[in-house]
């Protein structure tokens, strides 16, 4: 059902992901991807091993002030246990594109349970929005059969995680499950001849090239740069 | 058609020694996990608090760089190490990695609810635990594996020793779950991991035959 990947996060975004220290963006596009993916999923699972090595090292004397952890103790053990994780019930897993439906990893079917709302961009593409935290954009995007992005560039690094369909630019062919990523000096221009529903997360603002928006760039960039210095701690 | 089955075991023979052998001391954290989990132990779980608050604490600020967050970090990480002490699953890593885990997710919730961020997802959207949804497949086809019951003991000695032991427990001394984990000395979780593999082993293996 699911073809193997081609194309994977990098060793830096998958460790980020195993840590927790990537934006929430980023983490549910590369969480959609481990659950296609076998071979990212045990590679998490090592890198789970050596982030709880490093987080979880004795650190002797960062000692927690106050020491009331026996009252915590003690209103914990009365709590009930659980023998199932309740978490397992399941939102919506399909999305309807036109006029086949989709399904998608867990993740992005609980994002999507929310509510989507398409707007139609030039050149056959159209996009649902979504927000999931104050440093990424994020969003679906449908290409339709026989489309194509105009050339563009950003600041920072686009991924897009194909869901179905496939697509095309200058480096390669990119099919269900692969994971794609970009970086600020690569020019590209996606085609899709067959159609193709992505999942893409944008790791830095918008960059406005045109009339009064403009004056808005340095805010954005400011709030931006202050978002990932706090992140990179 | 059993070379392509072999294929989709999953691999988790590496990882299954490490915390398996270090369960054999009962002084390591895999042996407390399991007592607070089987037998709901709180000599045990405050034996865990104390190794591993400190730890906690100081991962919290790591992340948070905040006195107070990383203090309710401690007390919803170890909330949630009581509650899925049960959960835990052997075969699939540490009890320190599984902490980790656990605790890298309440950290993600504290700091989106702090940042008052969209609660559109939440930890365990991104980063779901395993095995819980597999292990109800092996509820719904246990009925269907009663035909080929002689065909089934043929097999069930080729089994590795850890999977044969839980499917000995369940359907031949006719065990609950729970108590098949307390039986062998296993998390819960581990016992349904292996009674999911050792099922769907003994399944392919008759499938073959046929």
């Amino acid at each position: 059902m699911i073809t193997e990947a081609k194309y994977h996060p990098t060793a830096e975004q998958l460790g980020g992901f195993a840590r927790g220290t990537v934006t929430a963006g980023m983490n549910v596009v590369i969480s959609a991807h481990v659950e296609l993916c076998k071979e990212c999923r045990g590679r998490t699972i090592s890198l789970e091993a050596e982030a709880a090595a490093e987080m979880l090292q004795s650190v002797p004397e960062t000692r927690p002030q106050s020491k009331d952890f026996s009252g915590i103790i003690d209103s914990i053990v009365k709590q009930p246990q659980l023998q199932t994780d309740e978490q397992a019930s399941d939102p919506v897993t399909e999305i309807h594109m036109l006029e086949h439906s989709v399904s998608l990893p867990k993740v992005l079917a609980k994002v999507a349970s929310e509510g989507l709302v398409w707007k139609k961009l030039a050149g056959g593409i159209n996009q649902a929005s979504v927000t999931l935290d104050d440093q990424t954009q994020c969003e679906f995007l449908y290409m339709k059969p026989g489309s194509q992005v105009p050339v563009h560039k950003h600041q920072g690094s686009e991924v897009t995680l194909v869901l179905d369909g496939s697509f095309s630019d200058e480096s390669g062919h990119y099919k269900q499950s692969d994971f794609v990523v970009r970086t600020a000096s690569d020019m590209h221009q996606p085609a899709s001849e067959e159609g193709c529903l992505c999942f893409a997360v944008l790791d830095s603002p918008l960059t406005f090239t045109k009339g009064l928006a403009r004056l808005l760039n340095p805010f954005i960039r400011y709030r931006f740069r202050r978002a990932t210095a706090a992140a990179s701690h | 058609m059993s070379s392509a089955a072999k294929k989709d075991m999953p691999a988790v023979a590496p990882r299954t020694s490490a915390a398996t052998a270090a369960a054999r001391d009962p002084d390591s954290d895999e042996s407390l996990l399991i007592a607070i989990g089987n037998h709901q132990d709180r000599t045990a779980f405050n034996a865990l608090f104390t190794r591993f608050s400190n730890k906690i604490y100081a991962m919290g600020m790591k992340l948070t760089r905040n006195d107070q967050l990383s203090h309710d970090l401690v007390q919803e990480a170890m909330l949630t190490v009581w509650q899925k002490a049960p959960l835990y699953d052997l075969d699939r890593g540490t009890a320190q990695s599984w902490i980790f885990t656990l605790t890298r997710n309440r950290c993600f919730d504290i700091l989106r609810k702090m940042k008052r961020q969209p609660a559109t997802v939440s930890a365990d959207d991104i980063w779901p635990q395993e095995g819980d949804g597999d292990s109800q497949l092996v509820h719904e086809e246990v009925g269907t594996m009663e035909v080929e019951v002689t065909k089934i003991e043929s097999f069930y000695g080729d089994l590795p020793a850890a999977q044969r032991a839980v499917i000995e427990q369940i359907y031949i001394h006719d065990r609950t779950h729970e108590e098949a984990a307390a039986v062998l000395d296993i998390p819960l979780g581990t016992l349904k991991s292996r009674l999911r593999l050792g099922v769907g082993k003994l399944r392919q293996m008759v499938g073959a035959e046929q």
